[in-house]
């Protein structure tokens, strides 16, 4: 097959300039700080706080969308109702919606002020400027993964399975949990894990609706933005790492559980 | 989810069909809640804030917004994101190409390793992304100071915004691609050889129309997140209003002076242009299904 030197070619120098060179960089930058040095910027209260939100906001998120993720694609896939077809194709709005537009739409809804914010505001519920906020704007962004990772799946899932479940005497209700809900969950586990990467280092949708408070509502990816304002990029550099860090672990689980299902499923 | 009926006897042979369920399907009840539940999740979580980017938009009537379009710093920015998209693109389209050949067509070792990096973007978050390309070429590093030094600066310019729109949307069109090409195999391109046609020829007259639905399908996924960067374009482009400023940092900076109408018709515009990319993704999805990865076809 001819093209070997070419496209080999291509790729590599692509991936050097726009990819590895880059990354490179920031590792070489941290090189350079020290391992010491980056400990001791990550292990700053404001620091360690912003990183922890990130993280644990995007598992929240992630989680809710796991499991409305997955009762989406089933309604999706089984069932027949006017605008179905609307439907499935607006799950992908919040890939194609610009993160900045996302986060000031959401703003404006759940501000105490806007349509949503006004109403949770008379049971005392305060959305924007939150926590709540945080978690809302992940749930937008990574609400696309889970359903479109486990739709094909549930597609394929043949018939006579559920038909030989239900001759077995099989409820209908033991008949998901344990028949059709185990063919699902690499799927959706896959779904998560790219829902969870997404939503930990999301920036543009969260930083309107947050506020942005140090200690409560400031996520990581602000704290580089705003140590890099400052051209303070020893600091910049290992939030960077410690986040690249928390990327390349989670990209590590996502290769094991496709492996995992591989071998127990024979297919993901 | 209640499955009294299953366990009736008789049920089943029952004469009233209304009431009759297949054993391999919920209750009406159960999926009339289901689809109540998702449809509403769907509604507040989705279709609430597409409307609201619209009404805020046009709360002081039409000709506020598009008169709020018209300035010199909005005409600038709308030209700098399609620039931007129409450089970035074709790029992505390149890099996808090669890639997916080298990965399809050729058996070597590393290529598990070699389709990993391809992914990495997808999982780096996009500000460190363009943390990165600021310690790569900013001005205080060895390759930026030289390139400032030439007068061809990448960070706080085109150049940058560019290169960080490319990482963002770097993976797309390979993930496309990959998985088509895969499928099809290579005894088309290998009897096409044997029958002397020159590699080009090959690739233009059995790969590309095998693969073209894909390729627009990466396309159009890629064009739809090159408009709405923000997080690495935030990064590296300074923000210099009428320079450097794209469609989304103008939201940004619009937004934060409270210009709350000229905020949100500059984001009704690129709602616009996301909502075309969905629109024909969606038709491509429809109609060239079986010449798209096989996550797309249902």
């Amino acid at each position: 097959m001819p093209g070997l030197g070419l496209s080999a070619g291509i790729t590599l120098t692509m991936l050097s300039i726009v990819v590895l060179l880059p990354i490179g960089a920031l590792l070489m930058q941290g090189a350079q700080f020290g391992l010491a040095n980056i400990w001791d910027t990550v292990h700053r209260e404001r620091v360690w706080a912003a990183l922890f939100l990130s993280f644990r906001m995007a598992l929240f998120a992630a989680l809710f969308n796991l499991v409305f993720g997955v009762l989406l694609a089933w309604v999706l896939v089984r069932y027949r109702f006017p605008g179905r077809r609307i439907i499935d194709a607006a799950v992908d709005l919040p890939f194609a919606l610009p993160t900045a537009v996302a986060g000031i739409a959401l703003t404006a809804l759940y501000a105490p002020n806007g349509v949503f914010g006004s109403l949770a505001q008379q049971i005392g519920w305060k959305i924007a400027y939150t926590q709540w906020g945080i978690f809302l704007a992940l749930v937008f962004v990574g609400l696309p993964f889970v359903t479109r990772t486990v739709q094909p799946v549930i597609e394929e899932i043949d018939p006579e399975v559920e038909e030989a479940s239900a001759t077995l005497g099989a409820s209908r209700s033991h008949t998901l949990r344990h028949v059709i809900l185990p063919m699902l969950t690499p799927a959706a586990l896959t779904g998560f894990a790219l829902a969870l990467a997404r939503a930990v280092g999301e920036y543009g949708s969260v930083i309107f609706i947050a506020g942005n408070i140090p200690l409560r509502t400031e996520i990581a990816p602000l704290l580089i933005v705003i140590q890099l304002e400052e051209f303070n990029y020893d600091a910049a550099g290992a939030i960077g790492i410690a986040m690249l860090l928390m990327s390349f672990a989670m990209l590590l689980v996502i290769n094991l559980i496709q492996i995992f299902s591989r071998k127990r499923i024979g297919h993901v | 989810m209640s499955d009294a009926s299953l366990h009736r006897p008789g049920a089943a042979r029952s004469a009233r069909p209304a009431s009759y369920r297949k054993p391999t399907e919920e209750t009406p009840a159960a999926r009339t809640a289901l689809i109540l539940l998702t449809v509403s999740g769907l509604a507040i979580l989705v279709f609430a804030p597409l409307i609201v980017v619209f009404t805020e938009a046009l709360a002081d009537g039409w000709a506020a917004a598009i008169e709020s379009l018209g300035n010199r710093d909005a005409q600038s920015a709308i030209r700098l994101t399609l620039t931007i998209t129409a450089i970035a693109m074709p790029l992505n389209a390149v890099f996808g190409i090669a890639a997916a050949w080298l990965i399809t067509k050729f058996d070597f070792r590393g290529k598990a390793f070699l389709i990993t990096l391809i992914d990495l973007p997808f999982s780096v978050s996009p500000v460190v992304a363009g943390l990165c390309i600021v310690l790569l070429f900013g001005a205080n590093s060895l390759i930026g100071g030289w390139l400032v030094a030439h007068d061809l600066p990448i960070v706080f310019a085109i150049p940058g915004i560019v290169l960080a729109t490319v990482f963002v949307t770097f993976p797309f069109v390979a993930r496309e691609l990959i998985p088509v090409m895969t499928e099809q195999g290579r005894a088309e391109e290998e009897a096409a050889l044997t029958l002397g046609a020159s590699g080009w020829r090959v690739f233009h007259t059995v790969t590309l129309p095998n693969i073209r639905w894909a390729l627009l399908y990466g396309t159009l996924l890629c064009t739809a997140r090159a408009m709405g960067e923000f997080g690495a374009v935030a990064v590296v482009s300074g923000k210099i209003r009428g320079q450097t400023a794209t469609m989304p940092i103008t939201i940004e900076m619009l937004y934060n002076e409270y210009l709350s109408v000229a905020a949100f018709s500059m984001a009704a515009l690129l709602t616009g242009f996301a909502l075309l990319t969905l629109l024909l993704k969606t038709a491509l999805e429809l109609r060239h299904a079986d010449a798209l990865a096989a996550n797309h076809r249902h």
